[in-house]
């Protein structure tokens, strides 16, 4: 069963804190907000683009976001920053993008690691919903985080979140049942 | 709510509760799609030093200079009254008079107030001055109201033009019967029908509809309607969802009750994609408090405002909120033809 990521309630000050720290030149402090975030940033950027593309994206974005740190007004609000500078990257990829199908995990080189095809064929249909329900579904079934978390790592209200994974999980239900 | 569902919701939320079957399968399949851990592949440099970033302004200042001084260039160059037609196929007519030839000397002037108009079998390409071209379908019918060397405007009567100007912006206008195409440095495609509608389709840089007080700015990749009486409609991209057109129809142009406009929006805002957000802010300034308040929720979720945008001043149409959330979409240009709209406005 997957495991569930956590983190403590701190962290919106301890983000605060990593943001400063790195505005000062320190890429350490810039090197532990990747790790926090490098997990949600997959999973928004997975949400949109097939998954070869994705841990490069994932880098573009970070470099991005460090490049541009020191337009960030609130360095409590970094997650919701982030995620927004992701999102943007992904439509970008997209609209640049020559049109690739994704390759088969059965067809691809074995890797004990790689997704079963059955995987593959999910995640297209998450990426068939709605934006606002694809990105909270990726983030709670394959990243696995709660859905407070989402919340607090996206700047969404936790409202937003829950309505989002009640009515995306209703949807690929349906999607998947078809 | 039954208790299962109630459990569902639970387990959804934060896997506590009863696992719900589906969701416990779904998350050991989709494992391996996980973010691995990796590091962050380069490490990143010292951000820019102080006086680097003082350079950008001043970069900021001679650019905009350059600007000034083009635009003075191109005042300079644009003095000659009048455009020079060339035919491209058919018999185009200025003034009453048919275009006879395709080069230079063969082909005709167009004076200001004179008309031009091409059958069904006519084309016709028109230098606007040293500013810019217009290629003429046929069946169109346009006339040459001003050029001067700080405007060129035309009427657009009926029939489809292809604009291509590279100037500064707001030097070319086109006037059709229920809106001003303002040209914000771009290329596109206008075309006016008999009743007075139209539509603008923009292939590249960024075109203004005006009609009195309704305005919008429409990016390389949208079209936009409008209609007589109505002025400007709401650009979308071209390919936005389907069922597109048609809603923003509806909401822009028809009588439609309150059941059909709730429809209408219902389509836009529940098929909208964070690229979308171009349709979701124009409609923020347009229709009743309800609608705008579901147009705000809806957008907050594709292209959260920035920090310091608040829901009141965005529903109370406050200007500088507006315009700080238009930046934060990403959209291309917006500082230069933020620029440009000052300047038209006053």
């Amino acid at each position: 069963m997957a495991s569930v990521t956590r983190f403590s309630p701190g962290h919106a000050a301890e983000d605060s804190r990593l943001v400063r720290e790195a505005r000062g030149g320190d890429a350490s402090a810039f090197e532990r907000l990747y790790e926090r975030y490098a997990r949600v940033i997959h999973g928004v950027v997975l949400a949109r683009v097939g998954r070869v593309d994705v841990d490069d994206l994932v880098q573009d974005v970070f470099l991005a976001a460090w490049a541009r740190l020191a337009t960030l007004r609130d360095p409590q609000a970094f997650g919701g920053w982030l995620t927004s500078i992701a999102r943007r990257r992904a439509i970008d990829h997209h609209r640049r993008a020559v049109e690739t199908t994704e390759l088969p995990a059965d067809l691809e080189a074995p890797d004990a690691a790689a997704p079963r095809a059955e995987a593959i064929a999910v995640i297209e249909v998450v990426r068939s919903l709605p934006d606002a329900y694809r990105e909270t579904l990726v983030l709670r079934l394959v990243e696995g985080m709660t859905g407070q978390e989402i919340a607090d790592r996206t700047g969404m209200t936790p409202a937003s979140v829950r309505v989002n994974l009640h009515r995306g999980m209703r949807l690929l239900r349906d999607r998947l049942q078809r | 709510m039954s208790e299962g569902q109630m459990d569902d919701e639970r387990y959804l939320w934060d896997r506590s509760g009863e696992p719900d079957a589906e969701i416990v399968r779904l998350e050991a399949l989709l494992s391996p799609l996980r973010h691995r851990g990796q590091p962050l592949g380069v490490r990143p440099r010292p951000p820019v030093r102080r006086w680097v970033r003082m350079l950008v302004p001043a970069l900021a200042v001679a650019a905009m200079m350059f600007l000034v001084a083009s635009a003075a260039w191109f005042s300079w160059t644009a003095r000659r009254d009048g455009w020079d037609v060339q035919r491209v196929g058919g018999a185009p007519v200025v003034s009453g008079v048919r275009v006879a030839g395709n080069r230079g000397r063969d082909g005709a002037r167009l004076a200001v107030g004179g008309w031009l108009v091409t059958d069904g079998a006519s084309r016709a390409r028109i230098e606007v001055g040293e500013i810019g071209e217009v290629e003429v379908d046929p069946n169109t019918r346009l006339q040459l109201v001003t050029s001067s060397g700080r405007e060129h405007r035309m009427a657009l009567a009926r029939g489809t033009i292809h604009a291509t100007i590279w100037a500064p912006p707001k030097f070319f206008f086109v006037d059709t019967p229920s809106a001003v195409a303002v040209d914000l440095g771009c290329a596109y495609t206008l075309q006016v029908a008999d009743d007075g509608s139209g539509m603008v389709r923009v292939t590249h840089g960024w075109v203004g509809f005006q009609s009195g007080a309704r305005e919008v700015f429409i990016p390389e990749g949208a079209v936009c309607s409008t209609r007589r009486g109505n002025g400007p409609g709401t650009p979308r991209y071209e390919d936005a969802p389907a069922g597109y057109a048609g809603a923003l129809a509806v909401l822009d142009f028809s009588d439609a009750g309150d059941a059909r406009r709730a429809s209408a929006l219902d389509v836009v805002l529940s098929r909208a994609r964070p690229r979308d957000a171009l349709t979701l802010w124009h409609l923020l300034r347009r229709g009743s408090l309800d609608e705008r308040r579901l147009v705000y929720e809806r957008m907050a979720v594709l292209a959260p405002p920035p920090d310091g945008v608040t829901r009141e001043a965005v529903l109370a149409g406050d200007r500088a909120a507006l315009d700080r959330w238009w930046d934060a979409l990403g959209l291309e240009s917006t500082t230069w033809w933020r620029l440009w709209k000052r300047d038209w406005e006053k």
